[in-house]
């Protein structure tokens, strides 16, 4: 009797106890957030006349996006990939930029100049320039961030893309020379990118100081926004920069907040409710879903994403340029991309997608089964031959082999998909694993030709040294990307990557498949918004409508 | 008692250090890199080369699992190659928050289960208790996933009543801590019916009732207790396995808690965040466990530890 009613009491306790932790734990997080203002106001308004107002969310002064991972780094210099590169654009800027057009503009750089054989390139430094905690921006700065990058010790992630500097050199207080290591007049395009985003000097010398500095999670840069805190798995803040240097670009909201929503539908949900205002890398056949969608707006717009198929030319059966030509008769783009993109999508006509600098269309590989047919026969392998094709394990990319597997099936080909998780497919084109025909996809990070073309065609970045992994050798290509990127003329520039282009569409080392559009969504009452061609989000100039 | 305790307690050093070596050749056996993951193919092989060098992946399997069982004695799990964040503030952090979706879903489902379970057994083939009993098949049947976004699609998007996602307030935690104890809810009223049927079967029970007793005293002074024993060691189970993190529940309403946490972690081969965390389930379990046999004893004053 009395060890029940100890059990009783230990049990009521432990509900009471659960009870206390949960509100506690749970209101506190609330109390300082914007938000809950902004919840309240959804419940009670929207079903009755939310319709006649533009604005159903009350404007508040904090946009939230929802992206589909955290970022990886804070650090431009020490992330790749696009979702950590849309945070960091919000605090980090660089000297030059690309505008919305992918143009190259000044931005910390009031101006620059290349020399007459680019293998040097001059800032002139804005001087009004400040970072986030207080330090001016001058060409010391400029050469310790270049530094600091290059310096293997530091073993950062992105530091063989600035492998073309040989020497930063000072040149006064706002004037800075960047001396390549050989010509290189697409030097302009790197040092625009947001990964030459520059940081204060104390940060870089608080990590010399002490190497256990984490330079990844905290942020100084020059941006409009300055960071604010980063709690896991929940979001990354950020808040107005009112010492912005450029007044006419000053923040026009108080806080944006970058939250992670690994589940696409739930990232859906959230915007159809306004609770989010804007939400990247849609699936597109949620996009399709949210076109109708009340008081929200779909965009898309080509990426810079060619989809192909690779193919081992040491492998026999693909020595016969007819035999290429062939496959890419065979499968029919267009229903690829109704099939697999919703249609969001247009035919790859080149190495390299439309928004990228230089690029140059070609004329397509028509869907023709008969005509590949004779091709085959033609390349002496009427009879087909089997094959083995990898591919990614993601959604996308299985599907995508699967049906190009579907296709060259049609012309005698007998393909045998097998999916692979992404870094063992690198580690084995890397290593030439038994290469046979692989599915790729490839974004030029500078968002120009050389980096769109070099890494995948030219003769020295076969494996185990790049992306040429199925030993593409063709010295013309090598000769044409060595003189473009040495010639500051850009007409003359223009015309050797259009040369380059037209030789390897032609050459066919590749299935060109497709470009997938990049496919965002955003909430009716913000504007202000671009999604970069390289699927990074620029959101500095984003506002609420009505205000 | 207290040395039982004490001997249990010991017993689990063995097995965690078991479990570290398993969960160490399980992450670093498994295909897939971090570094290729998190940075793709835009870092060529030189700076790939360097980044491996950087987070020791070079050295052999034993030197690594050495370094880092050095570290954990510290009390030191790491840093996570994915967000640079400290695993063991970053569990911390993040228990909590899964503590209290377990906790609260545990709780209502524990309460719903029991007293839906002893109506069904008492009303034994009534309407009601066939209904109870469909619903709870039914409950257990739903992949959890899918009740959990067609809840968000009803209750979110179309009437606005609570938050699609996220942590903050109460209100967040209504969806995912009901789609969560649905199915504990269910599974416990079946056990405690079927316990309770049987215990009711048993002649002391006839002899309870023959000798006057009330039926309602019979059924919870002599058949409940008895008949708890299994429904507390599966409770305690359920419990276990929510602590660890409700994976699907966690993605669907982004919450930030350690089932999330685990997924994040295994899709990104972050090798200190999953190690860390089949440790931690791996003792939280032990300590479940041990609960559940504690609570055995105070249940039926036949089991007794010495």
């Amino acid at each position: 009797m009395k060890k029940k009613s100890v059990l009783l009491a230990l049990l009521v306790l432990s509900l009471v106890f659960m009870m206390v932790i949960g509100c506690q734990d749970v209101e506190e997080p609330a109390a300082d957030d914007d938000e809950s203002g902004v919840d309240e106001p959804v419940d009670d308004v929207d079903d009755e006349d939310a319709e006649d107002d533009s604005g159903m969310i009350e404007a508040g002064d904090e946009i939230v996006v929802a992206l589909e991972a955290e970022p990886t780094s804070l650090d431009p210099f020490n992330s790749t990939d696009g979702v950590s590169t849309s945070v960091q654009k919000t605090m980090f800027e660089g000297l030059l930029k690309f505008d919305e057009n992918l143009q190259i503009a000044p931005f910390l750089a009031e101006s620059y100049e290349y020399n007459e054989d680019a293998t040097e390139i001059r800032f002139v430094l804005r001087e009004n320039v400040t970072f986030h905690d207080g330090t001016p921006l001058n060409a010391e700065v400029v050469k310790a961030n270049f530094d600091f990058v290059l310096d293997p010790d530091n073993g950062l992630a992105r530091r063989s893309f600035f492998n073309f500097i040989e020497e930063v050199e000072v040149a006064g207080e706002f004037e800075v020379i960047l001396h390549a290591t050989e010509a290189n007049a697409s030097m302009a395009s790197y040092l625009a990118h947001p990964t030459a985003g520059m940081k204060s000097l104390e940060e870089i010398n608080k990590k010399i100081e002490d190497p256990d500095y984490n330079l990844d999670r905290s942020a100084i840069g020059t941006g409009p926004f300055k960071y604010v805190e980063w709690l896991d798995g929940q979001h990354v803040l950020v808040e107005k920069n009112d010492d912005y240097w450029n007044q006419d670009a000053m923040a026009r909201v108080e806080n944006i907040k970058f939250t992670s929503v690994q589940e696409a539908s739930t990232r859906v949900n959230q915007l159809r409710v306004g609770e989010v205002h804007f939400v990247d890398t849609l699936p597109t056949g949620d996009a399709d879903d949210l076109m109708g969608a009340e008081h929200v707006t779909v965009f898309s717009g080509p990426s810079m994403n060619v989809f192909y198929i690779g193919m081992n030319l040491q492998e026999d059966k693909y020595e016969n340029e007819a035999v290429r030509h062939a496959m890419n008769h065979a499968i029919d783009k267009d229903q690829l991309i109704a099939q697999v993109v919703d249609g969001f999508g247009r035919v790859a006509d080149s190495a390299i997608a439309p928004p990228v600098y230089g690029y140059s269309p070609q004329e397509v590989y028509e869907y023709d089964v008969d005509l590949a047919k004779s091709l085959m026969d033609e390349g002496g392998l009427a009879e087909g031959f089997e094959a083995t094709l990898w591919t990614r394990n993601s959604t996308e990319f299985t599907a995508i082999a699967e049906f190009v597997a579907m296709q060259l099936r049609e012309i005698g080909i007998e393909v045998d998909v097998q999916a692979y998780e992404s870094g063992t497919l690198f580690d084995m084109l890397d290593n030439n694993d038994g290469t046979d025909l692989w599915i790729g996809r490839w974004s030029p990070g500078t968002g120009e030709a050389d980096w769109g073309l070099r890494p995948n065609f030219a003769s020295d970045r076969v494996p185990p040294n790049y992306n040429n992994s199925g030993f593409y050798i063709n010295e013309e290509i090598d000769d044409l990307l060595n003189a473009a990127l040495s010639n500051p003329d850009e007409a003359e520039r223009l015309e050797l990557y259009r040369q380059a282009q037209e030789i390897i569409y032609k050459d066919a080392p590749w299935v060109f498949l497709h470009v997938v559009d990049a496919v965002a969504a955003q909430r009716a009452e913000v504007g202000g918004i671009y999604i970069m061609q390289d699927g990074s989000v620029d959101m500095n100039g984003v506002h609420f409508i009505n205000q | 008692m207290a040395t039982y305790i004490t001997r249990r307690l010991l017993q689990m050093i063995p097995i965690l250090f078991i479990v570290s070596v398993l969960a160490f050749l399980f992450v670093h056996l498994t295909p897939g890199d971090p570094i290729r993951i998190m940075y793709g193919i835009e870092i060529d092989q030189e700076t790939y080369q360097q980044l491996r060098e950087r987070e020791g992946f070079n050295d052999p399997l034993p030197v690594q699992y050495g370094r880092y069982m050095s570290d954990v004695l510290r009390g030191d799990f790491g840093v996570s190659y994915r967000t640079r964040a400290n695993v063991s503030a970053e569990i911390g952090r993040r228990f909590i928050n899964t503590f209290i979706l377990a906790g609260i879903s545990m709780v209502w489902a524990t309460i719903a289960g029991l007293i839906t379970g002893i109506i069904s057994a008492v009303k034994r083939n009534s309407l009601l208790d066939r209904f109870v009993m469909t619903l709870s098949v039914t409950s257990i049947s739903i992949p959890s996933f899918w009740l959990g976004l067609l809840l968000m699609q009803v209750l979110a998007v179309r009437l606005g009543w609570l938050p699609t996602s996220g942590i903050g307030g109460i209100r967040h935690l209504i969806m995912p801590a009901f789609v969560l104890g649905a199915t504990v809810a269910a599974i416990v009223a079946r056990f405690t019916r079927s316990s309770l049927l049987e215990t009711l079967g048993e002649d002391y029970i006839r002899t309870a009732r023959a000798k006057g007793q009330v039926r309602q005293k019979v059924i919870f002074r002599h058949a409940l207790r008895n008949a708890l024993i299994p429904v507390v060691t599966m409770t305690g189970l359920q419990f276990g396995f929510l602590i660890g993190g409700a994976i699907a529940i966690e993605t669907v309403f982004s919450w930030p808690g350690l089932g999330s946490y685990l997924i994040d972690g295994i899709l990104n081969r972050d090798y200190p965040v999953v190690q860390a965390l089949i440790m931690l389930f791996s003792l939280q379990f032990l300590v479940v466990n041990l609960l559940v046999d504690i609570t055995y004893a105070y249940l039926n004053p036949q089991i007794r530890y010495s």
